[in-house]
């Protein structure tokens, strides 16, 4: 297999594609907000702090929805475009989906446009409604998709048992304890305690009152389950030179990216305890030069404890089998050696469907930024990785990026 | 050829089928409308042994799929067969009706439900071997 990718990536280039701005409203539970609210209100946030107006923007990106297809169908068909006031102006808006990774994706995809001359200013939007949608209709869409309907379905398969079935061939492998993989769901409390826009930034975390909450589907407790969330948030691309010309002084580029499709089905993944992380990372290094030494944190999906534990092994950030125990010692926590989901993760900022994995991505723009919050600013950081994944795990996704400053 | 009436047919006789290529002779599971391998669709079937081990496994406690509300708890398992193909199935309990005895890598044989559980919910069923 051909496993060598265009290094096209320059820094150099007028074309490099950049994020200049972000926005985002709470995560939680907000039954009086509304999905379009939500979507204009983060929108002018990103459009704001990216120091634009909406005219600037020629392409809408739209992360989809999970709450509701009527919805879903109104981002499909340019709504947010009236919505902004961008109609005629607006040279394209169209969905990408890919699930959980579908925000890795949309990055590559904006960036390409960019890169490609087919798109100045690309913003691109998420909202979910999760949080308020009812409880078991939800349950049964996430029976539904990402599981082979055919094959799977009619054994009584669901997402926690998805996250399970991982977990157990992880803990079996590396010989984790329950202790160490609720620590997992600690460190990012941790986080969460710090982030005004986390669903859970009020209520602090043990390791025994995971272990204590009940059983839900063996070796996973109800409290390292993460729960449904409503949340909004957006980003504003476009390329070095643009934003030079707008008199940005500092944006976050791609130094480089890698991913790995390695099944559909969880019941045909072959290593159940590694995913496609390893692979993944190899082609994001190699694509980018960086090497796991050379990030200063990281933001990576976090659905259950140990799709994160396996992802920082694949990534080596971690040693083969001790990234339980790498969260454990605290390496990932504030103030450790390497940040991990300095928002709280989806298990503690909460789960916004599609677009847990885009809160990642926007918390790893504004610390690149340095427009954290100040007890949540990793101090000094340049560069971060992204890692993403979508369905049964289906895919591995990796985006390493880094600050770019501008010279006046 | 319907794959899937076939497959499950299998199940309603008590037989795990595994698709076989009559072009290369690779083995595909789930079964495929094209050999995965080399892409010919003179696709038939074999009888698979039935011996596998556990590659992993849960057991589902709460928050069952609709039409599942009864069956819990019940087990769900990654089964790798003998013949080098994998699926999602399930355990049947152990000699404490529970799961607790199972572990990773144990070795399992294909055991079907009885016809009228197999009619309703047509998955494989495998137990300790």
């Amino acid at each position: 297999m051909k496993d060598s990718w265009p290094l096209y990536l320059d820094r150099t280039s007028p074309n490099d594609p950049v994020f200049v701005g972000i926005g985002e409203i709470p995560s939680g539970k907000y039954p009086e907000r509304t999905f379009i609210g939500d979507l204009t209100k983060v929108a002018l946030l990103a459009i704001a702090d990216a120091a634009m107006i909406p005219s600037d923007i020629d392409t809408i990106l739209l992360i989809p929805n999970l709450h509701s297809f009527d919805d879903q169908a109104d981002l499909v068909f340019s709504r947010m475009v009236e919505e902004l006031g961008l109609s005629r102006q607006a040279k394209a808006s169209f969905m990408v989906h890919s699930g959980g990774s579908t925000s890795d994706n949309a990055v590559r995809t904006a960036s390409g446009l960019i890169a490609a001359g087919h798109a100045r200013n690309v913003l691109v939007l998420q909202c979910e409604r999760w949080g308020s949608a009812d409880v078991m209709a939800m349950i049964n869409m996430l029976t539904k998709n990402g599981i082979p309907q055919q094959w799977e379905q009619v054994a009584g398969l669901q997402f926690n048992a998805i996250g399970a079935l991982i977990t157990r061939r992880y803990m079996h492998e590396s010989k984790s304890t329950p202790e160490e993989m609720a620590s997992i769901c600690v460190t990012l409390r941790k986080w969460a305690n710090l982030n005004p826009n986390a669903m859970y930034k009020d209520k602090p975390l043990t390791i025994e009152k995971i272990l204590s909450s009940k059983m839900v589907a063996d070796p996973i407790h109800a409290m390292e389950c993460p729960m449904l969330a409503d949340g909004a948030v957006a980003f504003v691309m476009t390329s070095a030179a643009n934003a030079k010309e707008r008199g940005i002084k500092q944006a976050v580029r791609i130094a480089g990216s890698g991913g790995c499709v390695s099944h559909y089905s969880i019941g045909q993944e072959a290593e159940v305890g590694q995913l496609g992380w390893s692979i993944a990372a190899r082609r994001a290094y190699h694509q980018s030069g960086w090497t796991p030494e050379t990030a200063d944190f990281g933001e990576i999906y976090d659905s259950y404890a140990a799709v994160t534990a396996i992802a920082i092994e694949g990534l080596g950030i971690a040693k083969k089998g001790e990234g339980a125990r790498w969260f454990a010692e605290g390496n990932g926590d504030p103030g450790g050696k390497f940040p991990i989901n300095t928002n709280g993760g989806l298990l503690s900022a909460g789960h916004t469907g599609v677009g847990g994995g885009t809160a990642l991505i926007v918390e790893g723009v504004r610390q690149l930024l340095w427009k954290a919050e100040k007890e949540r600013q990793v101090s000094n950081c340049q560069r971060c990785v992204i890692g993403g994944t979508g369905g049964s795990y289906m895919d591995a996704q990796v985006l390493m990026l880094e600050r770019v400053e501008y010279g006046s | 050829m319907n794959i899937v009436n076939d497959f499950r047919e299998g199940l309603a006789r008590g037989e795990l089928l595994i698709q076989k290529c009559h072009d290369c002779n690779g083995v595909n599971m789930y079964p495929r409308y094209a050999c995965p391998h080399c892409q010919s669709e003179n696709l038939g079937w074999q009888k698979s042994s039935g011996v596998g081990v556990v590659h992993s496994f849960t057991v589902l406690r709460a928050g069952p799929p609709e039409g599942f509300e009864t069956d819990i708890p019940y087990a769900l398992a990654v089964v790798k067969l003998e013949e080098g193909v994998q699926l999602l199935a399930r355990l049947h309990p152990d000699s404490q009706g529970d799961w607790l005895e199972y572990n990773c890598e144990d070795k399992v044989t294909f055991a079907p439900a009885p016809a009228e559980e197999i009619a309703k919910k047509p998955c494989a069923w495998f137990t300790k071997a």
